[in-house]
């Protein structure tokens, strides 16, 4: 085997220390007798040059290149030995600059470190095979669950690069949480006003075309891995057509049946075909098929003759389908959820009807909601005193450790709007802690504070507060024992993940954390992707979030899936992986134990582990934990170790 | 051994490409010496780190072996380290039972920035391989009159 060793004097930096001449003179004694040729600064454009001319010339089988680190170099010198043909995995760097010459003092020491490194890469290079980079097709499209802002920023931008997306949404209308808001934090803006012209072009858009909407859907089942996932995706019967409907509620006029609206908090009526709420989108109703009164046997079809689209609108037969998709990437954006505030004892939540979480009280504060806007007290009038306790279950070890991050801004929110409402309300709020961050956010605070009807008070512990009658039957929350009568009581509950968000965690292998948010691959260089190459996430599924963050990481999840994935593009498979030698494998499973990228599947019929390449990252925990050596770890084998060691030992 | 008779042992450094196998890079920048006595192995994460690697270094003539990992919680590949720390664990007990004193054994982390931190452990681990001395792997120390079973339990991986 001829090999090659091309040693850099990098200037004098390596020269200085390192005797190329020494090298020289021992590489005759190193095994297959390299030939050795000493270059100046061998990663230099003429570097580079001379390097390919004499590979050229020379045609060794191997390379080692004795210059800095690979970390600066390897991909420059791989790329030299692309271009004149070699298989660019055939060559192994050794570090003689940062690791020997700039920190050994003595040159004669250094040197003769510098010959058993370099013997050391040359008994490994001589077992290197030439690698291969696989070619995968892929699906540029993509599946995105949850059309709150981040799942519906994310799926407008994809359509919009052309791609086909599946936008998959559990509820039967589009917006998520704050779609159901009257006005949002910071600046009070008009929250569907707000995310219309974004709903607009979702539905009706230039891009629109590219874009399936399920709604009342959810994801049952995932099979393939990037570039190539194919999801079942289960859809409940609407019993309305989306495409034909005109929203005119005809059928809701005629419909004998009722419930309490759960869009609504359950303040409110609904039937059993009606919309969400007013204003919804898509603006079509949907029909309870439980509390239709054709559930109980009656062979009502008093909407469907009601409807003046004809009779194919509303379809009072349809059946729950399951659908296949196949998609390249899915990007998770499946939203918030709100604590139980019921599981903080104390604060009245259940037993007083004029305590309410701030979810019922952002539909309060709605002109679609049960009230029409108005703020009133469950007796039916206005509130001459308000408290708003933030902070429940927030940073609180018996609930949930962190901070929401979002209620003290919404909660002073809750205080511009009550005073515009109501002038003169007296409003006490319950913080443990005050989070107003960023540029705009002390905006609404200040007003609270500045207020002169308002009282900021701190609490270190939710149980020193209580919320009981006072004398006169009217509410009040005491705090150490100090009363203040509320005719209203608003509680911040923590923020939590969106229910099924753990069903989909297990589904796709998605890894979450102990609070249930999906987990990052890495906190802050990779905060929207997941455990699972080609699943993204978006928004407060991650973590509290508000909607500014939400939309941006919906942006960064597309950001991922363009880059990612392009029509007519094949992904390349690093060939620095693992794979399992299918004959040795005992079956123990150990690997899968092991690979932090659910990488390795088992194969039942054949009784061995199989390891997806397109997932493997490379790091060859699996190769090591195998009892059986039954793994090669491609560029990192043992026998390449192994030769390495021994080489620099003797 | 030198001229002046100081024992210059022989150490094999397994180094993770992202935070370690950088941090030496690091110190190297630095241009702070360190003693020449630790061959540095590159693999791409600590979890690749084999015990059989480490054995064979022994017998094959090193005198010490240290395994430089990203810290805990920083892992490239989210848990390579635990399983480095767990086998180093269990290595260390069977070292013992070899007669293999652990200390010349050491897996300790050193993230990419620290330079300085690679140039202490190098400094370290080659102070303590020299105070030791040559490892001498006789018949005797691997004979099974020295086995035995130490009351402890240690993490599988």
């Amino acid at each position: 085997m001829k090999i090659g060793i091309y040693f850099c004097n990098c200037g004098s930096n390596i020269a200085e220390k390192i005797s190329s001449a020494a090298v020289v003179g021992a590489a005759a004694s190193f095994p297959d007798h390299p030939y050795v040729e000493i270059v100046d600064f061998i990663c230099s454009e003429e570097g580079t040059l001379r390097f390919e001319e004499s590979l050229k010339s020379e045609q060794p089988d191997r390379v080692v290149v004795a210059a800095c680190s690979p970390r600066d170099h390897e991909a420059t010198f791989r790329r030299c030995m692309a271009n004149v043909g070699m298989n660019p995995y055939l060559m192994q760097m050794v570090n003689i600059r940062e690791q020997i010459a700039w920190v050994t003092e003595d040159p004669a020491i250094a040197t003769e470190k510098a010959i058993s490194a370099i013997r050391g890469a040359v008994c490994r290079v001589r077992l290197q095979q030439p690698l291969e980079k696989k070619q995968l097709e892929v699906c540029p499209d993509a599946l995105v669950i949850g059309a709150g802002p981040a799942g519906m920023k994310a799926a407008l931008s994809l359509a919009e690069a052309g791609r086909q997306v599946t936008l998959v949404e559990r509820s039967p209308f589009i917006g998520g949480l704050p779609v159901r808001f009257e006005e949002l934090f910071p600046a009070l803006e008009c929250a569907p006003c707000m995310l219309e012209p974004l709903m607009g072009d979702l539905l009706h858009g230039n891009a629109a075309g590219n874009i399936e909407l399920m709604t009342l859907s959810e994801l049952v089942g995932v099979t393939g891995f990037y570039g190539n996932f194919i999801a079942k995706i289960r859809q409940k019967a609407r019993h309305v057509s989306l495409h034909e409907c005109i929203g005119c509620g005809e059928c809701v006029e005629a419909c004998p049946a009722g419930t309490r609206n759960i869009f609504n908090s359950n303040a409110s009526e609904r039937k059993a075909i009606d919309f969400a709420f007013a204003g919804v989108l898509p603006n079509a109703p949907f029909l309870l098929e439980d509390v239709c009164v054709r559930s109980r046997g009656d062979e009502c079809t008093a909407c469907k003759d009601a409807c003046p689209m004809g009779v194919d609108v509303i379809n009072l037969e349809e059946l729950e389908t399951v659908v296949e998709r196949t998609v390249g990437s899915i990007i998770l954006a499946t939203g918030a959820g709100l604590y139980d505030v019921s599981k903080v004892p104390g604060l009245g939540m259940g037993t007083f009807p004029d305590v309410y979480d701030a979810l019922q009280f952002e539909r309060m504060l709605s002109s679609t909601g049960p009230t029409g806007g108005e703020i009133v007290t469950a007796a039916g009038n206005a509130p001459s005193s308000v408290a708003i306790i933030h902070c429940v279950g927030s940073l609180d070890d018996a609930h949930k450790p962190y901070c929401s991050g979002i209620c003290c801004q919404y909660a002073f929110k809750f205080n511009h709007l009550i005073t515009a409402k109501l002038p003169g309300t007296a409003i006490t709020h319950y913080h443990r802690e005050l989070v107003v961050p960023g540029k705009e956010a002390h905006t609404l605070f200040q007003h609270a504070a500045r207020n002169k009807n308002s009282i900021l008070k701190r609490y270190d512990d939710i149980a020193d507060l209580a919320v009981t009658r006072d004398g006169d039957g009217g509410l009040q929350v005491s705090a150490k024992g100090e009363g203040t009568p509320a005719d209203m009581i608003i509680l911040c509950p923590a923020v939590t993940p969106a229910e099924g968000a753990g069903t989909l965690s297990a589904l796709l292998d998605v890894s979450h954390d102990s609070f249930g948010f999906f987990r990052e691959l890495h906190g802050r260089m990779d905060a929207a992707q997941s455990s699972i190459k080609g699943v993204y996430l978006a928004g407060a599924c991650q973590e509290p979030m508000d909607i500014r963050t939400a939309m941006l990481e919906g942006m960064a999840c597309v950001g991922y899936t363009l880059a990612g994935l392009q029509p007519g593009r094949t992904i390349e498979i690093e060939p620095i992986n693992a794979e399992v030698d299918e004959t040795h494998c005992a079956g123990c499973r150990l690997c899968i134990s092991v690979c932090p990228y659910r990488a390795i599947s088992f194969d039942t019929e054949k009784n061995a582990s199989r390891i997806n390449a397109v997932l493997c990252h490379g790091c060859g925990t699996c190769v090591t934990a195998c009892p059986a050596g039954a793994i090669t770890g491609h560029h990192f084998t043992s026998a390449q170790i192994m030769a390495e060691m021994e080489g620099v030992l003797k | 051994m030198t001229a002046e008779g100081i024992f210059e042992p022989k150490i094999i450094g397994f180094l993770c490409n992202w935070c370690s196998y950088a941090g030496a890079d690091k110190a190297g920048g630095m241009q702070h010496p360190y003693p020449p006595n630790v061959q540095v192995i590159r693999v791409m994460c600590s979890g690749r780190v084999d015990p059989q690697f480490i054995l064979s270094a022994l017998v094959k003539g090193a005198d010490g072996v240290i395994i430089l990992a990203c810290h805990p919680g920083d892992c490239h590949y989210k848990e390579g380290n635990c399983r480095a720390l767990q086998r180093h664990s269990m290595l260390n007990l069977m070292l013992e039972q070899l007669g293999v004193e652990k200390e010349r054994c050491r897996l300790d982390y050193v993230s990419a920035g620290e330079g300085d931190k690679f140039n202490r452990v190098i400094h370290e681990m080659v102070d303590t391989v020299r105070a030791l001395g040559p490892l001498l792997l006789t018949q005797e120390s691997c004979s099974s009159d020295s086995y035995d079973v130490p009351n402890t339990s240690v993490p599988v991986p």
